[in-house]
């Protein structure tokens, strides 16, 4: 019954550390810089670089490493999968045969570089919602689509969706989780049967989960329209966003960093 | 004994930032009939506690037994105690998902493998206990009104034919008449039908007519257990300072006696209320003469 509670992938700590403290726009360019030269990389060297620039992050951050490898947990299987894809489908030079199975060196190699690719891939999302609680995460997208709004992007629409998603995330989990507890104790099972039981059994977890999420949407869009929500328009924020020496500091050194790394390996 | 829990603690998300306590030290027995009150504040502990009791959540620490069994050994088959122990959750009309009233009902009776027939007069006959119309069999559920849809989803556990009945604030949100209605279905229930009952509700007045028996819960201890005589009147002091209310009547005559002694604190119903007053003014009335 305690799935759903183990799900800490995406999951914000609150603390105070640098990590914390950093500029969410600063965070997110940061994060998708690392994204972006973690494609760029052909060699193991670049991502023992950046491994051990998320590493330091880590430590920065004042996280328990628990956490931030509970999160991990959920992709590993994603991880052995594709390497196992890797190291049997690879054409190339044989190093080991069992059968009709074989697998090549080119193989074990591209396996490995994908794994490490995914790894960090993962890491340096979790490390960025860990440190940026959902409001300033959304806040910070919000300024950095404004950027692109003279192409006419719906900047706060969009921002105001993603709000109310990762908003809405927990109370869905905790609803699902009562539903489940509900319809187990009515007599329902949720962990035995064949594949198309189980998801039969689902039903009686769905409709109830969508019926009331309707019905929240519903009672959402009148309460934001009693307080007078009217969109992004002249709208101003509690918090504004200040950027100061340390973030543009911080910045520097990333995308210092990253091109090196893209560029050396 | 029927239920037995033996230094129950339970925390949330145990080793996280956001790990809380909610039951400390819980030791508690039930008897087969026993009609039994729940009350304390909100986040208490009381849901999770009957979470406990049939299975939903395992312990932290310490054991629960049902009928001398020890629920959370290896072996056990939770679905059995769930079918011993009906459980109807706070809001038990968010649970509805059939396309009809008599599937609904139907839902628990069908998971137990039952024949045709026998489901049959399993449906009708919760619906007559939750004293629902049979026209309502074949209507949708999510056509009804509030009160009816929570009696539907109260009857879908009376289906299963449970021996202890667990109910979490069931009149919360129903305007007066659809909770008065559904109380006095609880008390017919337990009257004619004996099954052993734990209600939670924050309705003292309903909890001191109805009920033999209650468990008063703060921060996640139980901290008193009593009849609702004892509870309501020689704790009095102790509830109130817990932040609880007593029942009107009660505190109207508490309140009473804290200011002229002649009057007797402990009073329970309106109808106790009105022969001490009774009593009262007539002795009041010889003195004049």
């Amino acid at each position: 019954m305690n799935i759903l509670r183990n799900i800490s992938f995406g999951q914000y700590i609150p603390g105070k550390s640098l990590v914390h403290d950093f500029d969410p726009r600063i965070k997110i360019l940061g994060c998708l810089l690392i994204i972006i030269s973690l494609f760029l990389i052909s060699h193991f060297w670049g991502y023992l670089v950046l491994g051990i620039l998320l590493l330091l992050g880590i430590i920065l951050s004042n996280i328990h490493p628990r956490f931030v490898f509970r999160g991990l947990r959920a992709i590993l299987y994603i991880i052995i999968f594709t390497l196992i894809l890797h190291l049997f489908m690879t054409q190339g030079e044989t190093i080991f045969r069992w059968g009709f199975l074989k697998i090549t060196r080119e193989g074990l190699i591209n396996g490995l570089f994908v794994s490490c690719r995914l790894f960090l891939l993962i890491l340096t999302t979790s490390l960025l919602t860990l440190t940026t609680s959902p409001i300033s995460l959304t806040d910070g997208i919000e300024k950095l689509l404004t950027y692109f709004k003279f192409m006419g992007l719906p900047a706060h629409e969009i921002a105001m969706m993603m709000t109310i998603a990762l908003r809405f995330i927990p109370t869905l989990l905790e609803e699902t989780e009562k539903i489940m507890k509900a319809q187990i104790s009515r007599g329902a099972d949720f962990d035995s049967g064949s594949i198309i039981n189980r998801t039969k059994n689902l039903i009686p977890i769905l409709v109830p989960l969508f019926v009331n999420a309707f019905r929240r949407a519903d009672e959402l869009a009148i309460a934001m329209e009693a307080k007078g929500y009217r969109g992004g328009e002249g709208r101003t924020h509690y918090r504004e966003l200040q950027m100061n020496k340390k973030d543009i500091l911080f910045f520097t050194l990333i995308v210092i960093l990253t091109i090196m790394v893209s560029l050396l390996f | 004994m029927f239920i037995r829990l033996e230094n129950v603690n339970f925390t949330y998300n145990p080793n996280m930032p956001f790990e809380t306590i909610a039951l400390k030290n819980i030791n508690l027995e039930i008897e087969k009939g026993e009609f039994i009150g729940l009350i304390g504040h909100t986040g208490c502990g009381k849901t999770t506690l009957i979470q406990h009791l049939n299975g939903l959540l395992t312990p932290t620490s310490g054991r629960v037994y049902i009928e001398g069994l020890d629920i959370h050994q290896k072996g056990v088959n939770l679905k059995l105690i769930r079918q011993k122990i009906g459980l109807v959750f706070q809001y038990p009309e968010n649970q509805l998902f059939e396309e009809t009233v008599f599937e609904e009902i139907a839902f628990g009776p069908k998971k137990l493998g039952l024949a045709e027939e026998e489901i049959k007069k399993r449906v009708y006959e919760a619906l007559e206990m939750v004293d629902l119309d049979f026209s309502y069999a074949e209507r949708s559920p999510f056509s009804l009104s509030g009160g009816e849809m929570r009696r539907v989803a109260l009857a879908s556990i009376l289906s299963i034919k449970p021996q202890m009945l667990i109910l979490d604030e069931p009149t919360a949100n129903l305007d007066p008449q659809g909770r008065n209605r559904i109380l006095s279905e609880i008390k017919a229930i337990y009257d004619n039908y004996r099954i052993t009952i734990l209600l939670v509700s924050h309705n003292m007045e309903k909890i001191a007519e109805m009920v033999k028996r209650i468990l008063v819960m703060n921060k996640g201890e139980i901290i008193l257990d009593g009849s609702p005589r004892e509870i309501f009147t020689q704790q009095a002091e102790k509830l109130i300072n817990i932040g609880l209310a007593l029942p009107q009547v009660t505190q109207c005559f508490y309140e009473l006696k804290k200011r002229g002694k002649y009057w007797n604190g402990g009073i329970l119903t309106v109808e106790e209320a009105e022969k001490e007053i009774l009593k009262r003014t007539k002795k009041s009335v010889d003195v004049q003469k």
